[in-house]
């Protein structure tokens, strides 16, 4: 009896040390990366422990484990002030997004790893993804004045924005699309004055946008004005860049918009709404043309269609680019953002540690890895027929996909029509493919502005400019009638004055070093 | 009914308290106003909060939002983190409050006058948010669930209050006991703060809501959403709202949206304090007055 004992546990006892030997064979092979804390956006999901299940997933799928404490993002406020906290404590994550401009500051303060001869080697994926125009953008806002790249910027390269208009409405009032500004203001008369939603009431809003003279740029791009979500930017006008918001252009554009407006054509909030009101506005089956994301369109048709009770399924297309006498229209299109990643400069202390930050960006640019955009079976979607289906967006039961290969990283038609069919389902796929004949419909009308890339560090101490203090004021103003168009004048004037000169001459100098 | 009073409201008496009253009322109902919008948007269906259509009273009733709340695990146990830190902060800060302020209030100690330059400094001068947090971590409060006690221990203005209370106390008390042969520790622990309900009650009020509602400090030390307390847990449910440009995709069949389970979220944190307050407002009414009145 005792004789057997023994020879079990002797038997327990090889067993446990080959199956300890075979899992340090496996770890010899394959190399074994540290953690690595990676911080990203987000708004109001669990964030990623060790140990959990998106760490874990990241862990079998590319090596590395990825985790990030929970960091509110609060429109990327506290966010900063958080991350700004851990650079102070000597603590900075391994990775981390930058916006806004305190990538500038973190360079300066040494925080930042210095990328530039690691791109090629360590991550060629990244290197190759990115252009090379956008490489050259990052070396001349190099703030150290070295022209090294510090920080892998989120890249862009298709139009991203566009206006869509209700067709289901078009063919209501009995109006062809509008190819020429008459016939533009044509429809808006029609869709303010036929009933095109068919309820009986004139509650319809034929166009519109939001607070601040947001939201609406396709009214100002009939004229050249380079603008991105409301903010004019600086294009190349009569030869040198300048600020879009004080050319001839904008005053003719003002002309336009605020006639729409005493006419009624626009909403008489337009100026008031806030992102929610006015695309609740939308939803609610009132508003003829909507300027925004073409291809996020599915969740505003979702919208009507929840609002009507299944009644009306709204047809939508993209609105043509349309141009005011004497003007050529585009749509701006700026393919460096204004935020990317970084990488710590502690990670140098430790080779491995930096190479598994290496290989985690690098993972992110490689397609082969794309499938991570999925997240974690079963928390971020489902196997529906063989095909993954993405779970509705649920904060309280899903980790954050930090690693959200590669649509964040470099964003094209292809990746964008791939991430819409991720989410494409029996009930929404009328809706997917309209949002995927916009994307693809307004491509030709964007254009790089001159601007792209340029660093926000122009405006230091000329907050109130590019805070568009005056602009605000003197637009809105116009446009409601409360002041004549003339006042515009008064307006260039006083932005000049009111530190217009020193930031035009920043960004002039700026422009002629990227060129 | 008017027989009953010794003095007889005169016309203007009468009037002035008519307009105290509807004064008061009109005050109350500015007050209640938003309440009730908030409520009415936590009961309200996804749709309506989306286009913007609730007023004062429910649309589209439906629970959701407090089924998706109360179901939370997360925020039971947030509430769970902030009423222990609120307890524990208040009994400490009586305790410690209460020891700091009956010596200083004796101007026959010595270094009085050194001690109050010290507590008024930090009221005048605040910490920068840097050095705060490297302290705070220093002392390895980072991500520790006494980052929400220990820095709120003891406010320089409480202090004060509780000081001119002690102050106005009466000497010919303290002497009696002196002369029966009353020690120190013992006058202050058996015929001090037994005299001291109000004060205690309001300083410990002050405490109270204060640990409740603290926002900045845990933000900026506790990043561990286990040890979230309920100011932050709801922080999070209603800041959740992303933007539209932001680049997820998001498709959801619930029938809430940021909006609605923001106003349950807010609802659900005041309940707590609008149950408590009636039971420490009449000494807090009294206490509010105390140490106004000097010897």
């Amino acid at each position: 009896m005792k004789k057997l004992s023994s020879r079990i546990l002797g038997l327990l006892l090889a067993l446990v040390m080959m199956t300890a030997g075979m899992s340090l064979a496996t770890a010899e092979t394959a190399e074994s990366y540290p953690d690595i804390e990676y911080w990203f956006t987000n708004e109001g999901f669990l964030p990623v422990e060790i140990g959990g299940a998106y760490y874990n997933l990241t862990k079998e799928t590319i090596g590395v484990g990825v985790y990030m404490p929970y960091v509110d993002w609060n429109g990327g406020q506290t966010y900063r002030e958080q991350l700004a906290l851990r650079v102070a404590a000597n603590d900075t994550p391994d990775i981390f997004i930058y916006n806004n401009g305190i990538e500038n500051g973190l360079i300066l303060d040494g925080a930042a790893l210095d990328l530039t001869d690691y791109l090629p080697e360590y991550m060629p994926h990244v290197w190759e993804s990115v252009p090379a125009s956008v490489w050259e953008t990052v070396r001349a806002n190099d703030p150290t004045g070295q022209g090294r790249i510090w920080t892998i910027p989120d890249v862009t390269t298709f139009t991203r924005h566009g206006a869509y208009i209700r067709t289901d409405w078009l063919d209501a009032v009995g109006m062809k699309m509008p190819a020429t500004q008459e016939e533009f203001v044509e429809v808006l008369r029609a869709f303010k004055e036929k009933d095109p939603n068919g309820n009986g009431a004139a509650d319809e809003i034929p166009a519109g946008g939001r607070a601040e003279a947001r939201w609406m740029d396709y009214l100002f791009a009939m004229y050249g004005i380079a603008m991105y979500e409301g903010y004019p930017e600086w294009d190349v006008y009569n030869g040198e860049i300048t600020y879009s918001a004080v050319t001839p252009n904008m005053k003719d554009a003002l002309a336009f918009v605020s006639g729409l407006y005493r006419e009624g054509l626009l909403d008489p909030e337009t100026l008031l709404n806030s992102g929610a009101d006015w695309s609740g506005k939308f939803d609610s089956n009132t508003v003829g043309v909507y300027y925004h994301i073409p291809w996020v369109a599915y969740q505003r048709l979702q919208g009507i269609y929840d609002y009507t009770a299944g009644a009306v399924k709204a047809q939508v297309a993209n609105l043509p680019q349309i141009s005011a006498e004497g003007y050529e229209g585009f749509i701006t299109v700026k393919p460096t953002g204004n935020s990317g990643k970084m990488v710590s400069a502690d990670v140098a202390k430790d080779e491995q540690l930096m190479k598994a930050a290496f290989r985690v960006l690098d993972c992110q640019y490689n397609m082969e890895y794309r499938d991570l955009e999925y997240g974690v079976e079963g928390m971020h979607y489902e196997v529906v027929d063989g095909k993954k289906v993405k779970l509705p967006e649920d904060k309280a039961t899903q980790e954050l996909l930090i690693l959200q290969t590669p649509g964040c990283q470099v964003e094209n038609v292809d990746v964008i029509t791939s991430r819409l069919e991720a989410v494409r389902t029996e009930e929404n796929s009328w809706q997917i493919d309209e949002s995927i004949a916009l994307l693809n419909g307004n491509q030709a009308d964007g254009r790089v502005i001159a601007a792209d890339g340029m660093p926000s560090t122009v405006y230091d101490g000329y907050e109130d400019i590019q805070n568009r203090t005056l602009y605000v004021e003197y637009i809105s103003k116009i446009i409601t009638g409360e002041y004549d168009l003339d006042k515009f004048d008064e307006f260039v004037d006083r932005w000049y004055k009111n530190g217009g000169e020193a930031v035009t001459e920043r960004v002039r100098a700026w422009y002629a070093g990227k060129q | 009914m008017s027989a009953r009073n010794h003095i007889r409201e005169s016309a203007g008496d009468h009037a002035f308290n008519l307009a105290v009253l509807i004064f008061l009322i009109l005050f109350g109902v500015v007050m209640a106003v938003p309440m009730i919008a908030e409520l009415a948007v936590s009961l309200s269906s996804k749709i309506a909060s989306q286009t913007g259509t609730i007023g004062l009273v429910p649309v589209g009733f439906t629970f959701a939002s407090w089924e998706f709340m109360l179901r939370n695990a997360g925020l039971w146990r947030s509430l769970g983190i902030s009423a222990a830190s609120t307890a524990l902060v208040v009994v400490i800060s009586l305790l410690i409050n209460a020891m700091m302020a009956y010596p200083l209030s004796k101007r026959n100690f010595a270094p009085v006058k050194v001690l109050m330059l010290v507590v008024v400094f930090t009221m005048i001068f605040k910490a920068p948010t840097i050095p705060y947090f490297l302290t705070l971590r220093g002392y390895g409060l980072y991500n520790s669930f006494w980052a929400m006690v220990v820095p709120q221990v003891i406010s320089a203005y409480n202090l004060l209050v509780m000081r001119s209370f002690f102050q106005s106390f009466p000497a010919e008390i303290e002497e009696a006991a002196e002369i029966d042969g009353c020690g120190k520790f013992r006058m202050f622990f058996r015929i001090v703060l037994p005299s001291s309900k109000a004060v205690i009650a309001t300083v410990g009020l002050f405490y109270g809501v204060g640990a409740w509602n603290q926002y900045a400090t845990p933000l900026m030390m506790i990043q561990d959403t286990a040890l979230f307390p309920l100011q932050l847990k709801i922080h999070q449910l209603v800041n959740a709202a992303s933007g539209d440009i932001a680049a997820a995709v998001k498709v959801s069949t619930a029938n809430y949206t940021n909006d609605t389970l923001g106003a349950a979220a807010v609802i659900f944190s005041m309940v707590p304090v609008l149950l408590i307050y009636p039971f420490v407002q009449k000494y807090f009414a009294k206490g509010a007055m105390l140490g106004s009145v000097k010897g």
